[in-house]
């Protein structure tokens, strides 16, 4: 349905393959008529499904031996090529990652939702929310998702909630990316604070010169000035080094150059930090006598870089992304079949639990989901096979840089079947593939329908 | 050891009874939460799709929160502006609508053939309909594609539209047969007997009583099809293709091309959602077909 | 807006390459640079005016009369036929490409429908075909697509008509690369030159830099900029082909062009040493991350045209002060509303060697079907006057030598294909354009794919090698 992948999700293989109880009597024949009539009624479907179906799967089956030009037999070359070729053997492994990870987590949520929704008045309008991204298209969700993963957190809404909360625990740095000069006194002292080489003498004022402020850092800062001498208190000023048209005087606090205030400076002797202070608006500290003689540290926590975010698009998270996706349009489906389920538990069964005692997660655990294991079945492997489908969403929202590690099995085929490097005969390998993946439901489905016909 | 006799039975204690109070509470809260953050993602298209260029480049959706008078229709205008995309629409429904009817005109027939009518191997031919439901559509890209180019028919709705059919029919047929097995035989037989054809009673008999299941198939193949992306970017006219294919093609620079594909990507997702909203029952009862019958 | 730069040339076809190699070629390679390098400060001297040029030359028509476009070529009536043309463009590309077509749709009576083919044209392409019914012209990337498509019989030769416009109106060089097999196939409708880095004059002017000549000197001005607390350079790192265009371009320079053109055509390995110097250049300014806007991660995830236009939106609030790529750059610089020639200027890549690199590229149009509709188009886009529709809109540089200059809209836009036009053919084609398309060419793959992963990481020079090498040797097949 909504997915350009999928035929309409197959019906539950499980349930739906519990055909209304067959016609009888006389014989099976419904209604007496001749087969040529049913032969009328039929010639349409079967012709659509032969020519459209099922000549392709014997095409595909045909074509997958034989090589790029279609001409030379190749056996099992091309199958041995689906496992061996790193691309697609990473397809594999993203698909497997996909049907093993997808569908228990949209499962999983829509068992908590369709539990938690059961006894809320308002538990349908909740429902329509989380149900509604099935009406929509993968296309759709696709560029829905290229804006929330957007690695800039000022964009990207996933990122900027990210960065949000993680500004909560660690308040971002005043001056993020700020440095000295690599030719003056302060050097890095190891995990990004600057120190300076020579030690503060009190009564004479320091300089504490940093470039590559953030111009919007300091755009309402005041102009620096040097700090006085006070005897017996180290002092000092904090500034940023660079005049505007120029990089003014290295070291020396030019006109216009902008002080910056709230920089933690502090005094260390012997490892130890003896004495610490934050500037003042006009850039200028002052440190107490105890100070004297110890070199200054600027620490980190003036100069981390901003915390950036996630790179959700990148190669590494890629794949759990476009799955996050994936599960926002079909955890709804889940909840609903959960649902209806649910619908279908008897309360008296509940009801006797819960008057045994058992509080609402032991009513849970032990009795709705044992019950529910059936409906559970349906929906995990009905979006197992729609998984394994699974070609727009990553089509759409993967970039181009991690498009290859975002790779499954249908947009491999999708590559390998047209475009540079064609090889049909790999394209027909994977589809034959796939189909023998999902194989063993349709076996399921005729069985069921089998054993119920025999009844 | 059982649980009574942990438990004192019967009449609950204040404690508990506060705790199922704080756990209602708790949990509509819960609820609450996850709904918005459900609904995000929409929210954040439209009004994208609601801000200039510019703006999206700069900053969040978020932010119209702040300044709503950000909020323009530029990016539809743009879009409206531009033909093409009123064109895509207009395919898209092309090649949705005949799709939607033919299988479900031609799921029905077979359907009550499979369901009323005699013919050898019934059961048969039924379980290899049903077998059918979950072949992928990637199969056929390549067999179709040259299919369809000896007939003439690549690169056209018609092909579209065909392949749409052929794909939609093992559910269909599915769905319709099991629901037509339930029409009364007497009601059948009845028709019979007052002289009715096998064409008559099928138009004028089954199709109107199975209403319900062929809603529930409309709405389902109405979906798919119209969401679809795969399939008509080979074989739909690229020259003027639905919706999806023509957003699609704009995707390359994301960024760049960010305005037309919010409002465009939220102009395709107007007639889903309201074909869900109104017709929420039956897509419900398709998507349990059978299973809670 | 790949555009432009997804072409390549063929410059470096064996025989050409030999050729040029000597020291004459070199001497014109070195002209030409001057030339852009003359041209450009006379722009940066500020005489450039955008826009205004349509206006006040009299003699200029406006842009969509076609009753005031010169006719330079003569087309047969086709009214009623039907024809599809692809590329890649987008956006502000697409609207110009569509004048083009418009223009010739008006003069002939043919539908001409543009069909952008998506990020991954090959595959677009491909499934056409597989159906038997492509578009009738595409606008190919890169000439090593052109050699791929024709070696499957899938382009038809251009016809009497259109060789001769090519012939009339553009060098050998160019014409050398539309061809296959000594079939002619392609008209290069559009050339860009790869080696320019445009800049915010404004940040510029704040920061107090001045415009780099050398590497060196490029290093120092990014990090005086950044010492001012901008990000220096903007780097397109999410579309693969920006960063092959780096490379090129230092390779270029510091090797040479006969290395080049060796490495071009697989003669030479990539683990070859000329490439681990080309590549631990590159990391003194990838593997910096003040240097980088966004730092490597934020790099990655930038798409060409986000690179240019946080380059320039917003002025000297913009998010870097440098960005670079070839002369459709403007197209995004303009859109970020930005005015070229006062906010936003550019000057030649920084010679690493002994010479400033030019590398090009150029979209190249080619007939998929038979048909007097498809010749008839390309016989248009070989022409003048269809240079001339696009050539006003900017974003633009064609190698047509009879194309009035006074068409494109701003000084610098003029001197970038100025440039190109006296430098007839002695410059460099882009280099991963003419590789197959497995290596140079697709998303996620090869020379994209591994340099994106050296932008990542860009202390593993020899890991990278290693991967490009096996990589390129699959692709090439030796």
């Amino acid at each position: 349905m909504t997915t350009a992948t999928a035929v309409p999700p197959p019906p539950p293989p499980d349930s739906v393959v519990r055909p209304a109880p067959a016609p009888r009597g006389k014989g099976r024949g419904a209604l007496g008529t001749r087969p040529w009539v049913a032969a009328c009624f039929l010639l349409p479907a079967l012709a659509l499904l032969g020519a459209l179906v099922v000549y392709p799967i014997g095409f595909s089956v045909y074509r997958s031996l034989f090589d790029a030009s279609g001409h030379g037999f190749v056996g099992m070359d091309n199958y041995q090529e689906v496992f061996t070729d790193a691309r697609i053997r990473t397809a594999l492994k993203n698909n497997v990652i996909w049907v093993v990870v997808a569908p228990s987590v949209a499962t999983a949520l829509g068992l908590i939702f369709a539990v938690l929704t059961e006894r809320v008045r308002w538990g349908t309008a909740f429902k329509l929310v989380v149900f509604m991204p099935m009406a929509i298209s993968m296309l759709a969700a696709g560029i829905i998702f290229r804006l929330v993963y957007e690695q800039n957190p000022d964009r990207g809404v996933a990122n900027a909630v990210w960065v949000g909360i993680h500004d909560t625990f660690a308040a971002p740095a005043p001056f993020p990316g700020a440095h000295p000069r690599p030719t003056g006194d302060l050097v890095a002292s190891g995990d990004g604070a600057f120190a300076t080489k020579s030690a503060a003498r009190a009564g004479s004022a320091v300089a504490l010169p940093l470039v590559a402020v953030k111009p919007e850092d300091v755009s309402g800062a005041r102009d620096a000035i040097p700090a006085r001498d006070v005897a017996g208190k180290v002092t000092g000023t904090v500034w940023m080094d660079f005049s505007r048209g120029g990089g003014g005087t290295a070291g020396k606090i030019d006109e216009g150059e902008k002080a910056l205030a709230g920089v933690t400076v502090e005094a260390v002797k012997d490892g130890r930090t003896v004495a610490s202070t934050t500037t003042d608006p006009d850039g200028t500290f002052t440190l107490p006598t105890v100070a004297d003689g110890a070199r200054l540290r600027l620490p980190a926590a003036n100069f981390a870089s901003a915390y950036n975010g996630v790179d959700w698009l990148g190669p590494s998270l890629v794949t759990p992304s476009i799955i996050g996706a994936y599960i926002w349009m079909w955890a709804g489906f889940a909840m609903v079949l959960i649902a209806a389920g649910l619908a279908g538990v008897p309360r008296e069964l509940l009801e006797a639990a819960r008057v045994d005692g058992a509080n609402e997660w032991q009513v849970f655990r032990r009795v709705t989901v044992p019950l529910l294991a059936p409906v559970l079945a349906v929906v995990v492997v009905t979006l197992m096979i729609n998984v394994l489908k699974i070609f727009d969403l990553v089509y759409i929202i993967a970039p181009g840089s991690s498009l290859d590690n975002a790779n499954v099995l249908a947009l491999q085929l999708y590559q390998s079947s047209f475009g540079t490097d064609v090889n049909q005969g790999v394209g027909s390998a994977i589809a034959v593939f796939l189909l023998l993946l999902v194989t063993p439901v349709v076996i399921v489905n005729i069985r069921r329908i089998r054993r119920d016909r025999q009844r | 050891m059982s649980l009574q006799d942990t438990v004192v039975r019967g009449e609950r204690s204040l404690p508990a009874r506060l705790a199922a109070r704080l756990g209602a509470g708790a949990t509509r809260g819960f609820l609450v939460v996850v709904g918005l953050f459900w609904l995000m993602p929409t929210v954040g298209l439209l009004l994208s799709s609601l801000r200039d260029k510019s703006d999206i480049a700069a900053s969040g959706w978020w932010q119209v929160f702040a300044h709503p008078s950000q909020l323009t229709t530029e990016s539809y205008r743009t879009l409206f502006a531009n033909d093409k995309v009123t064109h895509s629409l207009l395919t898209t429904a092309l090649i949705t609508v005949p799709a939607t009817v033919l299988v479900i005109l031609v799921g029905a027939l077979a359907g009550y053939a499979f369901a009323w009518l005699d013919f050898p191997g019934r059961d048969w031919w039924f379980m290899v309909v049903v077998g059918l439901l979950v072949v992928p559509v990637q199969v056929a890209l390549i067999p179709v594609a040259k299919l369809f180019s000896a007939l003439g028919i690549f690169e056209s709705t018609v092909g579209v539209v065909l392949f749409h059919t052929a794909f939609g029919l093992p559910f269909a047929v599915f769905l319709l047969r099991n629901f037509f097995a339930e029409i009364p035989r007497e009601l059948l037989e009845a028709a019979r007997l007052d002289g009715a054809g096998e064409l008559r009673l099928f138009t004028r008999v089954v199709l109107p009583l199975g209403g319900p299941a062929i809603a529930s198939l409309g709405i389902f193949q109405f979906l798919w099809v119209w969401n679809d992306m795969l399939v008509a970017l080979i074989f739909a006219d690229s020259g003027n293709p639905p919706i999806t294919v023509a957003l699609q093609q704009q995707v390359r620079q994301f960024g760049d091309n960010v305005d037309i594909l919010a409002s465009g990507a939220f102009l395709s997702m107007v007639v889903p959602l309201a074909v869900f909203f109104a017709f929420q029952r039956q897509f419900v009862s398709g998507v349990m077909a059978g299973a809670v019958k | 807006m790949r555009t432009a730069t997804r072409t390549s040339f063929r410059a470096a076809r064996a025989s050409r390459g030999r050729r040029r190699a000597g020291d004459g070629a070199g001497a014109r390679r070195g002209a030409l640079a001057l030339a852009v390098a003359g041209a450009l400060a006379l722009t940066a001297a500020g005489c450039g005016d955008s826009g205004g040029d349509k206006d006040k030359s009299g003699d200029k028509p406006a842009p969509g009369r076609s009753d005031l476009i010169t006719h330079t070529v003569q087309l047969p009536k086709l009214n009623g036929q039907k024809l599809k043309v692809t590329a890649v463009w987008t956006g502000v590309e697409q609207k110009s490409f569509t004048k083009v077509l418009d223009e010739f749709a008006k003069r002939t009576g043919a539908e001409v429908a543009y069909v952008p083919s998506g990020d991954d044209m090959a595959a677009f392409i491909g499934s056409k075909v597989a159906g038997g019914d492509p578009p009738d012209v595409a606008m190919l990337q890169q000439p090593g697509a052109l050699r791929e498509f024709a070696g499957k019989g899938w382009l038809k030769p251009l016809s009497e008509e259109a060789r001769a416009q090519l012939k009339k109106n553009f060098p050998q060089g160019w014409q050398d690369l539309g061809s296959a097999d000594g079939k002619q196939y392609g008209v290069y409708f559009k050339a860009s030159n790869k080696s320019l880095v445009w800049y915010n004059t404004k940040i510029f002017t704040a920061a107090g830099v001045k415009v780099p000549a050398t590497w060196p000197e490029f290093l120092r001005t990014a990090q005086a900029v950044a010492d001012f607390g901008v990000s220096p350079v903007s780097v397109g790192g999410a579309d693969g082909w920006t960063l092959t265009d780096w490379f090129e371009n230092v390779y270029l320079s510091q090797a040479g062009p006969e290395k080049y053109d060796q490495l071009a055509q697989h003669k030479i390995k990539w683990t070859d040493p000329s490439v681990k110097d080309a590549l631990t250049t590159l990391g003194q300014l990838f593997g910096k991350k003040e240097l980088l806007a966004g730092g490597q991660e934020g790099a990655l995830q930038a798409q060409f045209p986000t690179s240019v236009t946080q380059t320039f939106s917003g002025g000297e609030k913009a998010k870097a002060a440098m960005v670079f790529e070839g002369d459709f750059a403007a197209a995004n610089i303009t859109a970020a509303k930005a005015k070229i020639g006062t906010d936003a200027k550019v000057f030649p890549f920084p010679a690493v060697g002994g010479r400033p690199p030019v590398v090009t590229g150029g979209d190249v149009g080619v007939a998929l079907k038979d048909g007097q509709a498809a010749q008839a188009l390309l016989t248009f886009l070989a022409s003048t006057d269809a240079a001339g529709i696009w050539a006003r809109e900017g974003g633009f540089i064609s190698a047509n030598k009879n194309l009035d200059l006074a068409s494109y809209p701003d000084d610098v836009q003029r001197s970038i294909a100025k440039a190109l036009v006296s430098a007839g053919d002695s410059f460099r084609f882009d280099m991963s354009d003419q590789a197959p398309a497995a290596f140079g060419g697709k998303p996620g793959q090869g020379e994209w794919k591994q340099l994106q992963d050296f932008l990542r990481n860009p202390a593993d020079v020899e890991g990278t090698q290693q991967r490009l090498e096996s990589d390129a040797a699959k692709a090439f097949k030796n």
